[in-house]
């Protein structure tokens, strides 16, 4: 089953009591057949995102799936597929039967238990109790729950915790496989190396706000990491012409220089101009880390803020 | 609705719990039913059997294994577990966000409970009554005392509602406080113990004995009048409470508890 329009999601806001809000008015468009990455320090919202995108809880604004809010499908596994927890079954029901509960709740045959156990490579283990399983295992679990219903959505809350190397892999790879047919995926994850490889569009968060949302490439564009190195015995020199054309210019060591603010080109200009020899011109690209650390940069002081703010409270207590 | 009541069937049927607790309600309460019956007839063989004035109910206290004779209705107790694991193992472990994730309606998943965990448990309570009753009838038929009678009849369908009433009650309070551990203690202690003490303050403190009426009202007091026979019952609310007035009373409660978790259910974050 393909998505047409994807996933909408307008003005989405949880309030507590007290406190901030922890989803404070959060609008994201993912697309059928790319893979949208969700990022956002620990405490920004992102599961509570989630969690309000399915209805599991409770605030405003509106989320659609394939033009159709969650609480309006009559066969929600067929149309979305959902990992939320870490390990969400009972510890003593047969992983079989676990699946085989939710495939009666949509009326999925029990054939299409065994293929989902078959995909995930579980077949081996369908009639253990989950309760012996390692987190990886559970994982695996909880995707082959994901994907039974064979939905047109994925949402995926940290599908790669706990897997191993060759799992995070596979995991990529069958994101992968799942968009390329067309259907759309909404993966949160806290290693951004990961999803350097796995996402095609990021939306970032930080304290229940969106802080950007697009394709990485772009995103990262926008870190003051990516820089030009250049390497130069004038680099004293150097240093005075790229700063009377406005550079940002930092010494990393003894004739070595970072450059913001004008490309390779413009500086090899620049150089040849004022016949200062170049041993090195190269452009230094922002990892998605870098580009992620600075846009939650706020959000993360706010968190060790709040934090410390709590401890001290406590100590007064 | 169908497809919340299919989740439900198979939820309850892939439980460890779901069967020995079963298990352990027909064994008490058919092996009780037994020994006694076993006991009886003995007795009826000795050279002093027991007068027909001592055999009175007996048949309805074989089949209810005596709670029409105010014993604490034990099988009830033990099959309202499941009810409370039905809503305990959601909170538990996690498993309310993947039911609410595979059924969108939270309705249909809270009446689906209900009615799936009534079901099991009714049928569970008319196997044990039926199988005491069938030892009963195996070990008495021949001492002419009546097992199969129209006043047992009338217990085993007043023990099916009491425990349908009290599983509910007991699934209700479970939703309520998203605790399997406090229902569970809950469950036990209100009846057993805070009653039980209730009614003997009741009893000894001299300015409250002469109201000590008023713990009819008590509402586990009041469902065990479901099941207990007690000629005397004296209108619909007097005292001893009728049958009705128990219903009205255990059953009050037990739709309010049921109102309440349904709306909570519907309001909380899963």
């Amino acid at each position: 089953m393909t998505a047409e329009n994807g996933i909408e999601v307008r003005g989405l806001v949880r309030e507590y009591k007290k406190g901030p809000r922890a989803v404070d008015g959060i609008d994201i468009s993912v697309a059928p057949g790319e893979i949208y990455g969700f990022l956002g320090p620990n405490g920004a919202g992102k599961s509570t995102t989630m969690r309000l995108m399915l209805g599991l809880d409770h605030g405003r604004g509106t989320t659609t799936f394939d033009g159709m809010p969650f609480t309006s499908l009559t066969r929600p596994m067929t149309q979305v597929g959902t990992l939320l927890e870490a390990k969400p079954f009972h510890p003593t029901r047969r992983a079989r039967n676990h699946l085989r509960m939710l495939a009666a709740a949509n009326g999925l045959a029990t054939s299409r238990v065994d293929e989902v156990l078959e995909q995930l490579g579980l077949t081996s283990v369908a009639r253990n109790k989950p309760r012996t399983f390692s987190l990886g295992m559970g994982q695996r679990l909880g995707l082959a729950a994901a994907l039974l219903g064979d939905p047109h959505t994925l949402i995926l809350d940290e599908p790669a915790n706990g897997l191993d190397p060759q799992g995070i892999q596979w995991i990529r790879e069958l994101l992968r496989g799942f968009a390329a047919t067309g259907r759309s995926v909404f993966v949160s994850s806290h290693l951004l190396s990961e999803m350097a490889l796995m996402a095609d569009q990021l939306v970032v968060i930080g304290r229940g706000r969106l802080i950007a949302s697009g394709p990485i490439e772009d995103f990262v564009k926008t870190s003051v990491r990516n820089a030009v190195v250049v390497r130069s015995p004038q680099a004293a020199d150097l240093v005075d012409v790229l700063r009377r054309e406005g550079a940002t210019v930092e010494t990393t060591e003894p004739g070595v220089v970072s450059v913001v603010g004008l490309d390779a080109a413009r500086i090899g200009d620049l150089a040849y101009d004022a016949s200062i020899r170049l041993h090195e011109l190269s452009n230094r690209v922002a990892t998605l880390e870098e580009a992620f650390l600075e846009a939650t940069q706020g959000a993360e002081e706010y968190q060790a803020h709040q934090a410390q703010k709590t401890h001290r409270a406590g100590e007064t207590a | 609705m169908t497809a919340a009541l299919a989740y439900e069937w198979t939820r309850i049927r892939t439980i460890r719990s779901t069967y020995w607790l079963s298990a352990v309600a027909v064994v008490f309460g058919v092996g009780l039913s037994f020994l006694v019956s076993m006991g009886l007839h003995f007795s009826m063989q000795s050279a002093v059997p027991p007068k027909p004035s001592e055999l009175t109910g007996i048949g309805e206290g074989i089949a209810t294994q005596f709670a029409v004779f105010g014993v604490p209705y034990f099988v009830a107790y033990i099959l309202a577990m499941i009810a409370v694991f039905a809503w305990g193992h959601e909170y538990r472990h996690g498993m309310v966000r993947a039911t609410l994730t595979v059924l969108s309606s939270r309705t249909a998943a809270w009446a689906a409970k209900f009615v799936v965990v009534g079901a099991w448990v009714v049928t569970v309570t008319l196997v044990t009554t039926l199988l005491s009753m069938l030892v009963g009838w195996l070990w008495l038929h021949g001492d002419g005392i009546a097992v199969f009678s129209g006043d047992a009849w009338g217990a085993l369908a007043r023990a099916l509602l009491y425990t349908l009433v009290f599983s509910w009650l007991a699934a209700a309070f479970t939703a309520l406080v998203r605790n399997q551990t406090a229902a569970l203690v809950l469950l036990f202690l209100w009846p057993l113990a805070v009653e039980n003490v209730i009614s003997v303050v009741f009893t000894l403190v001299p300015a409250l004995s002469r109201h000590s009426e008023v713990t009819r009202f008590l509402p586990f007091n009041a469902g065990g009048r479901i099941i207990a026979q007690i000629p005397e019952a004296d209108g619909f609310l007097g005292s001893p409470l009728s049958v009705a007035g128990a219903v009205l009373i255990f059953g009050g409660l037990t739709a309010v508890a049921m109102a309440a978790s349904l709306a909570l259910f519907h309001r909380r974050d899963a």
